[in-house]
């Protein structure tokens, strides 16, 4: 059922119109979400579509390329830094200092592109590691990124004084962004480039045999990651106001791994839902459920005779934890391999 | 390719039907007949999940209130949330709070970065804001009219550490270390505010950065610039490895710190009893003082939560809530918040466990005033000087 008959088969957006019928139905769905859903969500779900940018652009270097980072919070930071500053010190619009600042971030991306044409593996992520620290040291140390105190982000004009205040009104800038940004990614997979980011994953001697330049394609796929992350961090910026180094740490740059590989490496889809689940979990997992009747004080009585003071926040931590080794151990395609087996048992359902 | 056109077309038609449909936001009600809800939020786990018990006591506080039956009538209920001390987090759970479960105002709050994503959202919801667990500058200049600042500013500190060091220890050699944020700046400016008064100056100026872990060159520095007294205004990890590496090389200067670092039960541990004979502000009574006050908060702490150590950062959480209770009290059974702001900008001099606190609708920096503790033999708490004014506060001259 999968088979291509011709190229242009391959390259098509949706393979079949069932597959256009659900995709309109999930996009209806998100652009009347506030219909059905309590406006103090939005901030969450906003997390959740920026994360998804990223998620989206790090999968392109971490999946489909092969290359490692530990450093996108880095990345993340200089969207964020970069867009408000541009906003803030040189009077920009945000239309244009948005994608400035992501092609700001993409220059790095495409400088720390140049030792991974050397190094490998472990190797790799200790140079990007290193990035992703100095970024935010440097950030720290000097007051014209405001310094350890943070910035105030400026209200967000889209143009002509038309002001987005509310979460609702930012959730669907966000959302119209990431629709594209994760079509664009769709899409570039599916040209040479998409198909030579592959071939380097799974060799780069062989891809350069085969006439891949890696100088070109390495950097550009730390170029791309680097400008979806960009973008993201532009975003983040918005979503919550004020902002300091702080939140830009290495643990930062795990969880957007942990995100990637929990949904499922190489698969766009997968990224999109990993960034979904991940974020959720962590922002908002039981962290309300000491109020819930009956359950609730059960698990404070459970953590407070078993664990320490702090209590409930203690089991959040742990349940995240096993929710993400359970699906790497049991799933290593991640949530992306839980999605494709579902579809393959429905596919010959009811023999 | 046909269906790249079709799709664009529905997309764009969805987005131009919903896109401006603006939607108000509102909060629930912080109150009803039965129960007044607060709550505070702060770091339960993560690497700065110490300061999270801050954020814990008010509910001791609570308890002992509803016990005596609540403030006319109503419970008392506290809501506590976990942000992990990232502002990102900080500001999901307070929308969540505000706007599905209804508070009528927070307490405490730790972390400047979070508060300062949160304040103005809060403010937009009308919800009250009283104690924030740090000192920050924007939160109080300008008045925010929902905000209310217990915390003495770091800036005042530093002016009455330095006067207590110059003129009752007699010791004219000042170095300053401060962490290279606003929180070091701001005792810097108080340690340079009152030498300026003096037309003194100080040996030594050292900014250090609270990631910073070797710190020999800077106690070099100081030990050569001969600071005979040094005053800082650092993270407490940083303080201890100062203390100690001065120790390592036989340098004796007396420390002074900042409040931030005045848990000395605590501090007395981790620096492996070297705490001991330093100095520090402190913004209330001692936590294992006899005062009838915080023998009362002591004895609730054992009953209500007897698994918290009470410490100062334990006490300052009940500390933080007093005004707000205070003013709940004084509004009667009539509650809004309109009253209850009313009530704290009409607070004049109230004093429970911390200092005296005065908020005007003009200003809501409530407290000038610290205590100067001194720790003593395992981590006892010995008091060096009561409630002190800065009477060079710049922020009261108008």
């Amino acid at each position: 059922m999968d088979m291509k008959r011709d190229y242009y088969e391959d390259v098509q957006l949706f393979e079949s119109n069932v597959v256009l019928f659900w995709t309109v139905v999930l996009l209806v769905f998100l652009f009347t979400l506030p219909l059905y859903v309590p406006s103090y969500r939005f901030s969450l779900f906003n997390l959740v579509l920026v994360h998804v940018i990223l998620a989206v652009g790090l999968n392109i270097l971490v999946g489909n390329t092969g290359q490692i980072s530990l450093g996108h919070a880095g990345f993340f930071a200089i969207g964020a830094y970069g867009t408000t500053l541009l906003m803030t010190k040189l009077g920009l619009p945000f239309v244009l200092a948005l994608p400035l600042a992501a092609f700001i971030s993409s220059a790095f991306g495409f400088i720390l592109g140049l030792p991974a044409l050397r190094l490998e593996g472990p190797y790799l992520s200790i140079a990007t590691l290193g990035f992703g620290l100095t970024v935010t040291h440097i950030i720290g140390h000097w007051d014209f990124f405001g310094g350890r105190t943070g910035l105030q982000v400026p209200p967000l004009d889209l143009g002509g004084g038309f002001i987005l205040k509310t979460d609702v009104q930012k959730y669907y800038l966000i959302l119209i962004i990431t629709i594209f940004l994760v079509l664009s990614a769709r899409n570039l997979l599916k040209t040479r480039v998409g198909r030579a980011f592959v071939a380097i994953r799974d060799s780069d001697i062989a891809a350069e045999v085969i006439g891949v330049n890696l100088l070109i394609y390495k950097t550009l796929s730390f170029a791309v990651s680097a400008f979806y992350a960009g973008i993201a961090g532009g975003l983040f910026g918005f979503v919550l106001g004020f902002f300091n180094p702080e939140p830009f740490n290495l643990i930062l740059s795990i969880v957007f791994l942990v995100m990637i590989v929990v949904g499922g490496l190489g698969a766009i889809a997968g990224s999109i839902m990993g960034a979904t689940l991940i974020t959720i979990l962590q922002y908002s997992l039981l962290k309300n459920i000491k109020e819930v009747p009956y359950v609730g004080p059960f698990m404070v009585d459970i953590s407070s005779r078993w664990f320490t003071v702090i209590g409930l926040e203690n089991l959040n931590s742990i349940v995240l934890g096993l929710i993400m080794i359970a699906i790497v151990i049991f799933e290593p395609l991640g949530i992306y391999g839980i999605w494709l087996r579902i579809k393959k048992y429905w596919r010959t359902w009811p023999f | 390719m046909k269906g790249k056109g079709r799709f664009w077309a529905v997309l764009f038609t969805i987005s131009s039907l919903v896109l401006w449909t603006g939607i108000g936001l509102c909060g629930a009600p912080g109150f009803d007949d039965k129960e007044i809800r607060i709550a505070a939020w702060g770091p339960q786990t993560g690497p700065a999940a110490p300061w999270g018990s801050v954020a814990r006591a008010p509910a001791v506080l609570a308890a002992m209130i509803n016990e005596q039956g609540g403030i006319h009538g109503r419970k008392l209920k506290h809501f506590v949330r976990d942000d992990q001390y990232n502002p990102a987090q900080t500001k999901v759970v307070v929308k969540e709070l505000v706007e599905k479960e209804g508070i009528f105002s927070f307490v405490c709050g730790t972390g400047s970065a979070g508060g300062l994503a949160v304040k103005d959202y809060l403010a937009q919801n009308k919800v009250i804001w009283v104690g924030p667990a740090t000192s920050v500058k924007e939160y109080v200049f300008p008045v925010q009219p929902y905000l209310f600042s217990v915390y003495p500013l770091y800036e005042d500190e530093g002016s009455i550490l330095t006067k207590y060091v110059i003129e009752k220890l007699g010791i004219k050699e000042i170095g300053v270390v401060y962490q290279n944020d606003p929180y070091g700046k701001n005792g810097l400016d108080g340690v340079r505010q009152r030498l300026d008064h003096l037309k003194m100056k100080a040996v030594a100026e050292i900014p250090v950065e609270a990631t910073e872990k070797d710190l020999s060159s800077h106690v070099l520095k100081l030990k050569s610039a001969g600071a005979k007294a040094v005053l800082m205004w650092v993270h407490p990890t940083t303080g201890v490895v100062l203390v100690k590496t001065a120790a390592t090389i036989g340098y004796k200067p007396q420390w002074v710190a900042s409040n931030t670092l005045s848990d000395f039960e605590l501090m007395n541990k981790i620096s492996g009893g070297l705490w001991e004979g330093i100095i520090t502000g402190a913004f209330m009574l001692p936590p294992d003082s006899d005062d009838p006050r915080v023998v009362k908060y002591r004895e609730a702490a054992k009953k209500y939560a007897p698994e918290e150590r009470f410490g100062v950062f334990f006490m300052a959480g009940i500390m933080f809530t007093e005004p707000l209770v205070e003013a709940l009290k004084r509004v009667g059974k009539n509650l809004s918040t309109e009253a209850v702001l009313k009530a704290l900008n009409s607070m004049k001099n109230f004093q429970g466990v911390g200092p005296k606190l005065t908020w005007s609708p003009d200003q809501h920096q409530g407290s000038d005033s610290i205590q100067i503790w001194k720790c003593g033999p395992g981590g006892k708490t010995i008091l060096l000087q009561d409630w002190t004014v800065n009477e060079l506060a710049h922020w009261k001259k108008k």
